[in-house]
């Protein structure tokens, strides 16, 4: 036995030995392989510690993320924007249809009764080149595509200023330039519908903007338009450009998560429209004031605060071309509205009214009374399960008919987004 | 008179002092940190996302337009990481050194080697970043790579103080090996830890440690109670060192589990200056990894 024992332990011996052999190689080949990976962590090291000596361009090249994120050259940006609404009234469809805002505008409410689609819409982005960008909206909706928006955007001008051109929202106050989907209630609030209409002032034309670097935010812009806004100047008011916009915004932040912005828009042209008095053109120059003030408290982003509120003042002078009457119009608006939002919920409140301080319609040197003040109070829940879906529920009190007849609408709203991440706006 | 209004435009437009800093501009309170690291007293930063906002849920206020206009350096995370304001600040900043391709325009995310890149993403599976993990703040491999970056640019824009950017950032790497020295004997090796948002993941790698799960069912979306009774039998069985929640993200949920599993919950600072003692990146590092021991 101690034979058979000493014949395992030489065994042992040998294997041991061998063991230890292939753990030195292994120990030597790790060396190696250490060795190599330092050197080559070393040389990325350099790699990376040397773009000095080639240009910083190039060497971002290599990953292609530009300003709108991952985008590639084939195709442009795009994103898609469901806009639906469930509506509701107590009134039916053919009265809404005819309830226009009386001494102000003949159109009335164009939504059925159940089911609605606003738009599907497309929007479009990228830069051109290193001195372009260029934006597409076209809203899609059952009579068709239309080109709601494209225009050019300036990306290297100097000194500040920067040129939009090609058909584009004004810059005219605050709701504006926003695309109804980001608006906070499912409607366009009363004095911009009783001035330019259901979806404000969107323009063939040119815009130029200047942010000087004074220590405050102050930007200040100037428009040249076409002038087809089919409330404020009409159709075929004058061949040629003929409308003209400034307007100028200030910003300033009381703390990190509170900020107000204010500012004054003006917008004048002809005028040559048959919607004021009906089967009759009026035809003359009309001015649109606007005074802009939103402020926003944001302490987390499970909480903020929004109050917002436009005062807008048209003056409008001309004939009506039946009498060739003087029909003079100054009149005006505003809206006031708060949004609350508590992690994915917002509730808000709005009250827009119309004649508030002046209600002149003055035709032939007689100031036509056409009743009491047209007003409307709203009331909405929203839900967003992400920053890509919304579904809100909204409620209007609307007495802007100015006749006995209230109409109490509802509208269950759902808005969803695909595509290319668009910026959240302030 | 049109020659003297004229004049006098020209005098507006060209009054602008000549540069006594460099005026940089970073969306990220880390990058303000490591900029400072680098640039010291020689330039001058503005942070947008302020350290108790979330980065993925900043809005593009005028404020951070204004300071964008006068960046002579815009500084971000990138990785889509501020995809939901930053493109609105560039355009809107009518400033031509900051647009995409310039020196102005420094993309950090460009010089690291980014994490968990998704083969295909779309958002039913909630906030994914196509790009990769964008939180590479915590992780020291890539700092120095975004701190080398920085002292390139500045020494491009400012020429004249290339060797104080070049001497300030061996200062950095000289602490930064030491710092890792201290940071890596601790024992995270081997760890478990559930957390609220995908935000450690660098780190978890780099100190070999682990996430074994998410409050968040998915990136971005808040967890539902079902999805929380879940979480807390799942707690109770594998017993993860700590449920981490950052001083933005999760503190609730992070809290209300802690108390039914009796894991501990840890509060970290999820950028420099969400806590007092993260003052800079190292301290905001020594938090973290502290919170983790």
């Amino acid at each position: 036995m101690p034979s058979y024992g000493s014949d395992i332990e030489s065994r042992l011996k040998v294997l041991e030995e061998t063991l230890q052999l292939q753990q030195k190689t292994i120990e030597d080949q790790q060396k190696v392989i250490n060795e190599l990976k330092n050197e080559l962590s070393e040389s990325r090291k350099e790699v990376a510690a040397r773009p000095e000596e080639k240009p910083v361009e190039e060497a971002k090249s290599q990953k292609a993320t530009g300003l709108f994120g991952a985008s590639n050259l084939a195709n442009p940006n795009i994103s898609l924007i469901l806009d639906t609404f469930g509506y509701t009234s107590n009134l039916r469809e053919s009265e809404l249809k005819n309830r226009g805002i009386p001494g102000y505008t003949t159109e009335g409410i164009t939504n059925r009764k159940g089911f609605n689609l606003d738009s599907a819409e497309l929007f479009l982005f990228a830069p051109v080149d290193p001195y372009f960008n260029l934006y597409a909206t076209i809203p899609v909706t059952e009579n068709g595509a239309e080109v709601e928006e494209a225009y050019f955007l300036t990306t290297s001008l100097p000194y500040g200023f920067q040129l939009k051109g090609g058909k584009f929202k004004s810059g005219f106050g605050r709701i504006n330039s926003q695309h109804p989907h980001a608006w906070d209630f499912a409607d366009i609030p009363l004095p911009y519908r009783a001035f330019m209409g259901g979806e404000g002032i969107i323009e063939k034309g040119a815009q130029l903007t200047y942010l000087p670097r004074l220590p405050f935010y102050t930007i200040l812009g100037a428009e040249v338009l076409q002038g087809d806004n089919n409330v404020l100047f009409g159709p075929n008011a004058k061949s040629g450009p003929h409308a003209y916009a400034l307007f100028a915004k200030a910003s300033f932040d009381f703390s990190d998560n509170s900020t107000i912005l204010f500012g004054p828009s003006v917008m004048t042209g002809k005028t040559k429209t048959d919607s004021i008095v009906d089967d009759t053109e009026f035809s003359g120059d009309s001015t649109l004031y606007g005074l802009e003030f939103t402020y926003k408290w944001k302490p987390s982003k499970q909480q903020s605060l929004t109050v917002q509120s436009e005062y807008l003042y048209r003056s409008q002078h001309g004939t009506v071309a039946a009498t060739t009457e003087l029909l003079k119009r100054a009149q005006d608006g505003l809206y006031v509205q708060g949004i609350y939002q508590i992690d994915r919920w917002r509730l808000g409140a709005r009250y827009d009214v119309l004649d508030l301080f002046k209600d002149d319609y003055i035709l032939a040197g007689t100031n036509t009374d056409f009743g009491g003040k047209p007003w409307r109070a709203a009331g909405m829940l929203e839900f967003n399960p992400t920053e890509f879906s919304r579904i809100r529920l909204q409620y209007n009190h609307d007495k802007s008919a100015r006749d006995e007849k209230t109409n109490n609408e509802m509208l269950l709203q759902l808005i969803f987004g695909i595509g290319a991440h668009g910026a959240h706006p302030f | 008179m049109k020659k003297y209004i004229a004049l006098f435009m020209m005098l507006f437009l060209f009054a602008t002092p000549a540069l006594a800093e460099v005026k940089v501009v970073a969306t990220l309170p880390w990058i303000g940190s490591i900029a400072k690291e680098i640039g010291k007293d020689k330039i001058n930063i503005t942070t947008l996302v302020k350290p108790m906002q979330d980065p993925h849920f900043a809005e593009a206020k005028p404020s951070m337009i204004l300071a964008a206009r006068k960046a002579d350096i815009l500084m971000y995370n990138g990785l889509d990481l501020e995809i939901g304001y930053l493109p609105r600040i560039i355009e809107s900043s009518n400033n031509p050194n900051i647009q995409p391709g310039k020196t102005g325009n420094l993309d950090c995310s460009q010089f690291i080697t980014p994490i968990e890149k998704p083969a295909s993403v779309d958002r039913s599976m909630g906030d994914v970043h196509p790009l990769g993990n964008p939180h590479y703040h915590f992780s020291p491999k890539n700092i120095l790579k975004v701190a080398e970056v920085m002292a390139n640019v500045f020494s491009d824009i400012d020429a004249g103080n290339a060797d104080f950017y070049r001497g300030n950032l061996q200062i950095f790497k000289d602490r930064l090996m030491e710092k890792q020295k201290q940071w890596s004997s601790k024992p995270l090796k081997g760890g478990k830890y559930v957390s609220y948002h995908k935000l450690l993941e660098y780190l978890a790698q780099e100190y070999g440690f682990q996430i074994q799960g998410y409050i968040e069912p998915k990136p971005g979306i808040p967890p539902s109670a079902g999805h929380l009774s879940e979480m807390i039998e799942n707690i109770k069985k594998t017993k993860p060192d700590a449920i981490l929640a950052t001083v933005v993200a999760g503190k609730k949920e992070a809290e209300a589990l802690s108390l039914k599993t009796g894991v501990r919950s840890v509060v970290l600072p999820q950028d420099v200056g969400a806590t007092e003692a993260s003052k800079d990146w190292f301290s905001l590092m020594d938090e973290v990894l502290k919170g983790l021991e």
